[in-house]
């Protein structure tokens, strides 16, 4: 019965790994890509990181700039030229600011309302209730066009307001928070009470201390989510390239896609997809839990 | 429960922006749908019905309709199935069951815009690693496998890789080619799909009472397949739920991998609806038609939702 | 038939070992209860008979066939598991039916619409739902067989989940502490339950518990277990007049036996407190320990030679009976007696008391616990 175990165990390898490949190929392509010359690209050779002979690069020079300075090793002059074509660090410093605004005024607006709902008593308590369940059927992608012709209409298009004002309301956030809420026995907050704490003390400092857990996966599900959201950004921002997320900078970049710098491309696509990756593989039974969780309730 | 007019402050806000930016833009968008406005003209007429005569008459919107159904249909069956598939393999595993969880999950953490550009680099017809691994692989054992040359009722000198490699390597062009396109899109869409449906199964097999199993056993249900059967498809139930209507709602707002791989073609062939009110509304300014398609749009994803929530939950959960 | 042979069974999950050179013959139509305090190994050995554990070495015997290599679901055994394991999206009748279907459905019946069309799947079908039937109204489940498990109360799923043992008709039931999800009343109420069951179907029971209560009411035989190994196979009435260790004794009978330490002289004469026993020890010249049941010691408040000097501790009341904890005079032991409930109205906690033993009743063991016979007995 042990031998069936391990042949059983082998096939089983057999198959996920074949699947892992599949999955890691285009990771690979971006990767060696990225690190490659242009003529190894374009004829498909070199393995997974190229000879690396140092050359001169032509559009680098058509750039206007002497021979010395563009000449290396190519996958030098991918990284090199891919954050000189466009700034990258802008993109990457404007996600971080969009989806961390778009998380704290998420939180800031979801936390005392699934508070109210799910501790305090009022009229129209129940109607308000049904309102947050059926806004839970509106993705908010798909009102996208009108929300749109509101922000053109009030001169907001092309601004960090625009990126982040349709995400401020979260009822997905709503929602959770008030099932996480429900679960705290109301004794703790009739204590704070007899204290002497305020309404508003009690949100901010009895409730959210506790739910710290369903808060970090409500975190990583709404940055990852905006982290990498193309159709939004793309829509309301149509011509100041200050503003470009992530997603748009590498959009950019493939702009000319007939043009013969696919190394720098990859080396954008690279160094913007890196942050989230890198933070996942760290952390990814929290991203895992996190997920999971905001998932089964 | 306590009395208090707190509340005001605290619900306030959430019920404020609940209306203006959910509530209000789908009226908006009703009323839109039955004018001929366009963004930035200063007036506009009410035609009635006839952005919808249109939708449901034009060839294009027929084919944008049949875009997003195929997208659908195929993503949402395989990515559930290949999940699931993959959450039993990992749970079975004695070891490095971990690994291969990152891996798997790595295309729904990714940005998806920027595996679509991959995956276009993997297919491109002539640079990408896929073709040139078909092609290297003429007169052999690829070809026998790829070829279908296994199956009876095949001949090997009429397969679709043998005509390739003896027509100059003319392997199809994955994105650009009209019949291979939208299926493209859509094996990207289960590529990225599939992880997150793993993990979502991976947490509910690990519910189940293993004295079930225990009993299955007892009872008699020797293979995998009946205990499968018998215990665990039944348990996974609201998972299954849970997991379909998720992938629903994904899948019907695909849009990243059209826009910068396809465009919506080639003719028409992956013109789902989103890229369609993308199209009509933002690039061509044609604001009316693209209300009416959104509006289309959202009734479809509630009524699905609403289906899938409150007819289906009750039969599932035990 | 249904006899089952353990021989040399050991059982270790990683360093820790749980069974230890375990022998144990199952006779036919006995039940047998597998007895003794939480995680000495019981569960673990049913679950190697029924197949569901392999054990590290040793063999298993049902009927005298090996079945080491056999898996569970074709040893022709049935459990009864502690959360009794009802598939909870099917009707209890649909739950009856499953290993039936399972068993006499070839894999070709079992097609969902198909299946139907074939020819002797009508018989079948019918043999299966009379079996069912009449194993409900055995069990007085039938009004419950068209409900699903998350609607009947503990009981009702407890009938439920042997039910769904019963229809097998096996070589063996084994039942895995199937009643302690139960409340009091119900437990008792569904002791004799099963011991009637047992009666009618003349089946081998195999019965683990954590419950000497239990174990002395229903079995024929009760083995006891303690740390993996099995001390004691014998009727209830033996474990309980003759334990084989000091071990059994104590986790048999309740209240606890009392233990006194004495001392054995080089003629075996035994000495306690101010007591000498009448019968002689076998083993001389050593400490040894005296037990003796509460029920086996009488109280009174007049002094008499042979009785030893006490004030009461504490009363526990049951009703029926009623048993004093009394500190003993001058010394640092404890005695729990039982007194009838007329002579306890007047004696109370702190109340001075003469405790008399009766005679021929002292079980003696030696420091390590193991039973001293007296030079009288065989």
């Amino acid at each position: 019965m042990k031998n069936n175990q391990y042949i059983g165990e082998g096939w089983k390898h057999a198959i996920l790994i074949i699947g892992a490949l599949i999955v890691l190929l285009p990771f690979y392509m971006v990767v060696s890509i990225s690190l490659k010359s242009q003529q190894e690209i374009q004829s498909i050779s070199g393995g997974l990181i190229g000879a690396q002979e140092v050359q001169t690069f032509p559009v680098c020079t058509k750039m206007g700039m002497s021979d010395e300075t563009c000449t290396m090793k190519p996958y030098v002059y991918n990284y090199w030229f891919a954050f000189k074509k466009a700034p990258i660090a802008r993109y990457l410093l404007n996600g971080l600011f969009v989806t961390v605004s778009i998380f704290l005024i998420q939180v800031l607006i979801a936390l005392p309302c699934a508070y109210a709902l799910s501790k305090l008593r009022f009229y129209g308590r129940e109607f308000i209730f049904s309102m947050v369940l059926f806004c839970l059927l509106i993705p908010v992608h798909a009102i996208a066009l009108p929300l749109y012709v509101m922000l053109a209409k009030i001169g907001l298009v092309d601004t960090y307001a625009a990126l982040i004002i349709p995400w401020t309301i979260s009822v997905f956030g709503i929602f959770l928070m008030r099932q996480f809420f429900m679960t705290v026995p109301d004794e703790l907050i009739d204590a704070a009470r007899m204290d002497g704490m305020g309404e508003y003390s009690i949100v901010w400092k009895v409730m959210l201390p506790t739910a710290i857990p369903a808060l970090l996966a409500f975190a990583i599900f709404s940055v990852v989510a905006h982290w990498n959201d193309y159709f939004w950004p793309r829509i309301v921002i149509t011509g100041n390239r200050d503003l470009f997320t992530p997603p748009l900078g590498i959009r950019e970049f493939r702009g000319g896609v007939d043009s013969d710098e696919f190394g720098p491309m990859m080396a954008s696509i690279v160094t913007i997809t890196v942050p989230l990756v890198v933070a996942f593989i760290i952390a990814q039974k929290r991203f895992i839990e996190g997920i999971t969780m905001t998932g089964m309730k | 429960m306590h009395y208090s007019k707190a509340h005001i402050w605290f619900v306030g806000p959430a019920v404020l922006l609940m209306f203006i930016i959910l509530i209000f833009p789908i009226l908006l968008a009703g009323g839109i749908s039955f004018t001929n406005y366009n963004l930035g003209n200063p007036s506009f007429d009410w035609i009635g019905l006839e952005n919808y005569e249109k939708m449901f008459s034009r060839k294009t919107y027929i084919k944008m309709i049949w875009a997003t159904a195929t997208y659908v249909l195929i993503v949402v069956p395989f990515s559930v199935v290949i999940g699931l598939c993959a959450a039993m393999l990992l749970n079975s595993l004695r070891f490095g069951a971990d690994i291969y969880k990152t891996i798997f999950f790595l295309p729904v953490m990714a940005t998806l815009l920027a595996m679509a550009i991959a995956w276009e680099f993997t297919l491109h017809p002539t640079m990408g690693i896929v073709n040139s691994f078909l092609a290297n692989g003429c007169g052999g054992i690829r070809e026998f496998l790829f070829g279908f040359h296994w199956l009876p009722w095949v001949n090997s000198n009429e397969s679709w890789y043998h005509i390739a490699c003896e027509n100059n390597n003319d392997f199809p062009f994955w994105l650009k080619d009209r019949g291979y396109a939208i299926w493209t899109v859509c094996f990207i869409g289960v590529w990225q799909a599939f992880g997150f449906n793993m993990v979502l199964y991976l947490a509910g097999l690990t519910s189940i009472p293993r004295e079930l199993y225990h009993a299955a056993e007892m009872d008699g249900a020797k293979s995998t397949w009946e205990q499968f059967k018998l215990v665990t498809w039944p348990m996974l139930g609201p998972t299954t739920l849970f997991v379909i209507t998720i992938t629903t709602i994904r899948s019907f707002q695909v849009f990243d991998t059209i826009e910068v791989l396809t465009k919506g073609g080639p003719s028409k062939s992956t013109y789902v609806m989103m890229y369609a009110i993308f199209e009509k509304g933002i690039q061509q300014n044609l604001t009316a038609i693209a209300a009416a398609i959104t509006v289309v749009f959202i009734m479809f994803v509630i009524l699905l939702t609403f289906f899938q929530r409150y007819v289906i939950e009750k039969r599932v959960h035990y | 038939m249904g006899t089952i042979k353990l021989q040399n069974i050991n059982k270790s999950f990683g360093k820790t070992e749980v069974l230890n050179n375990l022998n144990l013959e199952i006779e036919d139509g006995e039940f047998l209860t597998l007895v003794g305090p939480s995680g000495c190994g019981k569960s673990t050995l049913l679950r190697i008979i029924a197949g569901l554990e392999q054990q590290t070495s040793g063999d298993v015997f049902i009927d005298d066939r090996n079945v080491n290599k056999t898996r569970a679901s074709e040893r022709d055994l049935a459990m009864v598991f502690q959360s009794y394991a009802l598939y909870p999206h099917l009707t209890v009748r649909r739950n009856l039916e499953t290993p039936l279907r399972l068993r006499d459905y070839s894999s070709l019946e079992r097609f969902p619409i198909l299946g139907n069309l074939l020819p002797n799947k009508k018989n079948k079908t019918k043999k299966i739902k009379e079996l069912v039937q009449k194993t409900s109204e055995t069990l007085k489940i039938t009004e419950l067989l068209d409900r699903k498990p998350g609607q009947l109360s503990g009981g009702q799923r407890q009938r439920a989940a042997l039910g769904r043992a019963m229809v097998r008709e096996p070589v063996a039931f084994l039942m895995d502490e199937p009643l302690s999800n139960l409340d009091a009343a119900l437990r008792v109420h569904m002791r004799s339950e099963l011991s009637e069951l047992h009666a009618n179907l003349k089946t081998t029971f195999i019965y683990v518990t954590h419950d000497q209560a239990e174990a002395l009411t229903m079995s024929t035989r009760m083995a006891v277990m303690i740390d993996g190994k099995l001390l004691q196979l014998d009727t209830p009435q033996q474990v309980y007049d003759n334990p084989s260790s000091l071990a059994v004794a104590q986790f048999v009978g309740s209240p606890k036996i009392n233990t006194i330490k004495g001392s054995a002289n080089s003629e075996g004469i035994v000495k306690f407190l101010n007591l000498e026993l009448q019968r002689k020890s076998s083993v001389k010249d050593s400490n040894i320990l005296i037990g003796i049941r509460p029920e086996h010691l009488e109280i009174s408040k007049e002094d008499s030679n042979d009785s030893i000097e006490g004030v009461v501790s504490y009363r526990e009341n049951l009703g029926s009976d009623m048993f004093f904890h009394i500190q003993i005079a001058g010394d640092n032991e404890k005695l729990i007696a039982r007194g009838t409930p007329q002579l306890t109205s007047s004696i109370n906690i702190g109340s001075k008391v003469f405790v008399k033993r009766l005679r021929g009743e002292a079980l003696l063991f030696d420091h390590n616990g193991s039973r001293i016979k007296f030079t009288s007995d065989n």
